[in-house]
């Protein structure tokens, strides 16, 4: 079942590449679709105590040790959905605007394969395979941001694609080796044969001493990936030229695989070293936050505001899960969840605002509320949204983030909750730039299409429905996020 | 004094004979006149014949004259390899105007002559066949890299490959006078007996006898700092016999390198290992730094070659049978990663008349689909990403290398990954580029010949996703060579 | 019998051949030095095989004399072909190719 999902994507992207290029969208859309369905099957049949369902292994290459191995818990479950849920709007967001620019199959193509490595790294249950998919995430994705982007701002789409593949791959080629490491250790210290299965190396434990210069390697990909201060030079330039639909995905699925490596992976595999290093990446997540946060409210680009937007976001996931603490966990994976929904529809919505008034700059903006009442108010969601007011999932999952974090350090806590602060001001900012104000001219406000509107609100719905009934996701992670948490405080 | 002639097998020897024959063959036909026009399908055949009965022995281990040579798991899977790398040689070199200068059967009786010689050292297990072998396989070489009689470069760059290729012999031959000295053998397996016998670790004359054969070793796979004359060489020589170079030299003197040091000089394995270390690490270095700033793609390729060399030691270095394995599928992999890319050059020189500059290729992603990705694909797998086999013969190898108590190493590898990024991914950028007002050489008429090229391309292309993918059969096939240094830890 | 002396000459001759090619610039006198090693290398097999009395030693030098006949008849070819062509028989000179 899960490898069905995993390579549904892949195949239909396949299809795509096959089929006439004005039609490439078709099996696009429908492949994400079906993804979509067979996730809510296997979220819907997924049972926490029951973790062994749908997981699946078959030795891969046995003189390594390395398994194909494919699992689904409460850490990734919701991750996995997620990622079929984003993709859909965006295929169709893509298809409505005609992407593809002459490479339409191609284009498609490196979409689904994109779809395909995402759910790879969440499903995967071999440490070295979660590698392979890691690694090979940033390929469609360097194909994407290069061939079909804008050069824009002074930032080329070879530039920036270069930029952003090489950050990534220093990261994720050293994470290889210390992955590798890790089967060694793991096998000295056990004394059985080697294996990379993670449940198998949780179970086997590291060494001590191994685990301080691994958890840093795998420390540094996953900042880079997500991307954290200071990593995030990388970013700028990529969100600058990248195509809306590719970026869509990217910034709200990508990024989450980094902070869902440090659940699945370091923590539990290097608990002692994750102990010891807990204040400095509370640091680094807190100047993260404020850094993102400072940035963000200094930005008139919209892409700009809303990457720099996701860099303190990330930076708040990762204070919950170093809190270390079972509520700030829950909270950090509850705001995985709430970012992705948030940032699909925001970007799609970037794209609403540029059609209508021809630039993405705040600057000479206005006034598109005054014809568009609908589209105001699925906007005004999303801005509240980000902003985490009460009221919206974000809310909650902050709140459990600070709580947690509160238990360890009221310091950083406080330093924190600044950050929310900032985070009103340059969201409301956006909002009111871009909505009220009087209509320049050259800007056109008109009402949300109706098929732009079935493409973005039903992530929001999703938001909303979330904001109202937490639990659905809170009561399934619960128990994966305690066994995680609680490996690193079993230490004496 | 009665003599006693030694054992031959001549069915192990028969690869050779078909070797020996398929040359002769050609240097007949050289004279023959109308003939001659066979002369591409004559060379081919006896490769294949070759190939077939070594095939034919797989799995086997057998001495095939008097202990001089060895047929067995590691000369058997690497002499195919070589095998099929002159097989693609012939290929590229029948469009190629340098061998219809040199006249075509000369130019394949020396490609033959030197895929002879490589066959032969793969199985070479005496210091005097690792002689002959070595300088079997390079003399003619030397000789092939001048054939294209209208450039300068040409000739020049196989006058430079012989000097400095004959400086590497007569290094590695002083350095194996004292191996003999210091170990009263020839023979690889008596030479360990004599190494381990005798208490001569640390002693000074078998130390300067390693020493000088790496460094003549060294001077043949291109590793630094001994390999000054790669870029120039692969230059000037022609594109065909560049493509064999790159891969076959390193195919060839990896397998003595490995049967050398793993079985002849395997007890002093703690004295020789830092040394190959370091070399590596030196190798990597200068060949990532040396590639980046390189208009030519064929210089780049030959620094990245050196890089890639340097990586290849690390299988070597951890002295045991895993290292073997890693490197053997590595090499697998960076001949379908390299004749890929190759076929894509042959095709462009041949077809298009460009010249081999990185900016030639701007603009191929649009207009020829069947060019850019072969070489998009061999430059991906050459970084060494998924879900190409690069990426698994990379993982093989740092794992080997992490196994073996050398995890600097393995690092050293993956900096050095991150590093030909810069000049990899140049290449995959201008190939993409979506200028349409592109300098480059439009494509001109096919003909079946290059159309055949192109399919090679496009199958070693198809097959560096494949087995990244599904990469068992060329795990069993690495496990074959590795089975061959048997009595080694791990 | 020690031969030491004989090893030293042929270090000697070694490093003469090599310094030899390192320094001289034309094409025939580096070919010259090539077989100077060569020679020297053959020396040191002669001379360690007689310290062994094994045969071995002595079956290998007349291969390597073989040889180094045939490394220098395809050199001299070389040579030969660029003299036609009126490239200067001059190895520093011979910059086409960028070292």
């Amino acid at each position: 079942m899960l490898s069905i999902l995993l390579w549904l994507p892949l195949v239909f992207g396949i299809v795509a590449l096959l089929v006439p290029a004005a039609r490439a969208w078709v099996p696009a859309l429908a492949g994400t679709a079906l993804t979509l369905v067979l996730a809510a099957v296997v979220a819907v049949g997924f049972d926490p105590g029951d973790p062994g369902r749908y997981a699946e292994s078959v030795s891969w290459i046995p003189e390594l040790g390395i398994s194909y191995s494919l699992a689904i818990d409460g850490l990734s479950v919701f991750l996995v959905l997620l990622t079929a849920l984003a993709w859909v709007p965006a295929v169709a967001f893509a298809a409505s605007r005609n992407a593809g620019d002459g490479r339409e199959r191609l284009f498609y193509f490196m979409l689904l394969l994109g779809e395909t490595a995402t759910l790879g790294a969440f499903l995967a249950s071999d440490l070295i395979l979660f590698v392979l998919f890691f690694d090979l995430m940033i390929v469609p994705f360097y194909f994407l941001f290069g061939l079909w982007g804008r050069t824009r701002d002074g930032a080329t789409a070879g530039g920036a694609t270069t930029k952003m593949i090489i950050y990534t791959l220093v990261g994720s080629l050293l994470m290889l080796v210390a992955a590798v490491a890790v089967g060694f250790s793991a096998e000295e210290v056990s004394g059985k044969p080697i294996s990379y299965s993670i449940p198998e190396l949780i179970a086997r434990g590291i060494g001590e001493s191994d685990q301080y210069w691994l958890f840093w390697l795998f420390a540094l990909a996953f900042f880079i990936k997500m991307p954290l201060f200071p990593f995030n030079g990388w970013m700028p330039d990529a969100y600058r030229v990248a195509p809306l639909p590719a970026l869509a995905v990217f910034s709200a699925v990508l990024s989450k695989v980094g902070a869902y490596g440090f659940l699945r992976v370091v923590l539990p595999v290097m608990p002692d070293a994750a102990e010891l290093f807990q204040t400095a990446i509370l640091i680094f997540a807190v100047v993260s936050i404020i850094y993102g946060s400072a940035i963000a409210f200094t930005k008139i680009d919209l892409r700009m505001i809303i990457g720099f937007s996701s860099v303190a976001q990330l930076g708040f996931i990762t204070l919950g899960i170093f809190a270390l603490d079972e509520t700030g966990a829950n909270g950090a994976l509850f705001q995985m969840i709430n970012h992705g929904l948030v940032v699909v529809p925001a970007i799609l919505i970037v794209g609403l605002i540029a059609e209508r008034t021809g630039s993405e700059d705040l600057g000479p903006m206005g006034g598109l509320a005054k014809n568009a009442p609908i589209f105001a108010v699925i906007f005004l969601i999303v801005t509240m949204a980000t902003l985490a007011i009460p009221g919206s999932p974000n809310f909650i999952g902050e709140f459990l983030i600070l709580n947690g974090t509160f238990q360890v350090s009221v310091a950083i806590a406080i330093v924190a909750s600044v950050g929310v602060a900032l985070a009103a001001y340059y969201a409301l900012r956006m909002y009111q730039r871009t909505m009220q104000n009087p209509l320049p001219p050259g800007s056109d406000s008109r009402e949300i299409s109706l098929r732009d509107a079935l493409i973005i609100v039903p992530m929001v719905l999703v938001l909303v429905i979330l904001a109202f009934a937490p639990q659905i996701v809170l009561g399934e992670t619960g128990d994966a996020v305690s066994a995680v948490v609680e490996k690193v405080g079993q230490l004496g | 004094m009665t003599f006693q002639p030694p054992e031959i097998d001549y069915w192990a020897l028969s690869p050779v004979i078909a070797l020996v024959f398929g040359l002769a063959l050609t240097v007949v036909l050289a004279v023959a006149g109308r003939l001659a026009r066979i002369a591409p399908a004559a060379a081919i055949l006896s490769m294949v014949v070759a190939g077939g009965l070594l095939i034919g022995q797989w799995g086997e281990s057998k001495d095939v004259i008097g202990g001089t040579l060895e047929l067995d798991g590691l000369s058997i899977t690497f002499s195919l390899l070589i095998l099929l790398a002159g097989i693609v040689a012939v290929l590229f070199s029948l469009g190629d105007p340098a061998a219809r200068e040199a006249g075509r059967p000369d130019f394949l009786a020396l490609l033959l002559g030197s895929v002879l010689g490589m066959v032969l050292l793969t199985q070479a297990n005496n210091l005097v066949t690792f002689f002959i072998a070595l300088e079997l396989f390079s003399i003619p070489l030397y000789a092939l890299c001048g054939t294209d009689l209208r450039r300068e470069d040409s000739l020049e760059s196989g006058l430079k490959y012989l000097i400095i290729g004959s400086l590497g012999s007569a290094t590695l031959l002083f350095g194996m006078a004292f191996v003999y000295g210091a170990s009263g053998a020839t023979g690889f397996e008596q030479i360990a007996d004599g190494l381990s016998s005798s208490d001569l670790l640390g002693d000074p004359i078998i130390l300067t006898g390693v020493g000088l054969v790496t460094v003549g070793l060294a001077f043949k796979v291109s590793l630094a700092p001994f390999h000054q004359w790669t870029p120039d060489v692969y230059q000037g020589a022609p594109t065909a016999v560049t493509a064999f170079m790159a891969v076959a030299t390193k195919l060839a003197g990896f397998a003595v390198f490995a049967r050398f040091f793993l079985t002849a000089l395997e007890p002093l394995a703690d004295e020789w290992d830092v040394i190959l270390a370091a070399i590596a690490a030196i190798s990597i270095v200068v060949g990532n730094l040396g590639a980046i700033s390189q208009d030519s793609l064929k210089r780049m390729l030959g620094y990245s070659g050196i890089a890639q060399a340097g990586y290849m030691v690390g299988g070597i270095v951890v002295a045991s049978t895993e290292g073997v394995e890693a490197l053997s599928f590595y090499l697998a992999a960076y001949l379908a990663l390299n004749l890929g890319t190759f076929a894509v050059l042959v095709v462009r020189e041949q077809r298009d008349g460009s010249d081999d500059s990185i900016e030639s290729l701007r603009g191929i992603g649009r207009r020829d689909r069947a060019l850019a990705w072969p070489i998009t694909i061999g430059m991906l797998g050459l970084i060494g990403l998924p879900p190409t086999v690069g990426f698994l013969g990379k993982l093989y190898l740092i794992t080997a290398l992490v196994d073996g108590g050398w995890t600097w190493l393995g690092i050293l590898i993956v900096l050095g990954s991150m590093a030909s990024l810069a000049y990899y991914l140049r290449v995959v950028g201008t190939v993409w580029s979506g200028e349409t007002e592109s300098p480059g050489h439009a494509p001109g008429p096919s003909s079946r010949l290059l159309g055949l090229i192109v399919g090679v391309g496009i199958v070693f292309a198809v097959l560096s996703i494949g087995f990244g993918i599904l990469p068992d059969p060329l795990y069993d096939f690495a496990a074959q060579a590795g089975e061959a240094i048997g009595s080694l830890p791990g | 019998m020690s031969i030491e002396w004989y090893l030293v000459l042929a270090a000697l001759l070694f490093a003469i051949g090599a310094g030899g090619i390192l320094v001289r610039r034309n094409p025939v006198v580096i070919l010259l030095c090539l077989e100077l090693m060569l020679s020297a290398g053959a020396l040191a097999i002669l001379s360690f095989s007689r310290m062994l009395g094994d045969g071995d030693g002595q079956v290998f030098v007349l291969i390597v004399l073989v040889v180094a006949a045939c490394e220098v008849v395809v050199g001299l070819g070389l040579v030969v072909a660029m003299f036609r062509r009126r490239i200067p028989l001059d190895v520093d000179e011979t910059t086409e190719l960028r070292g």
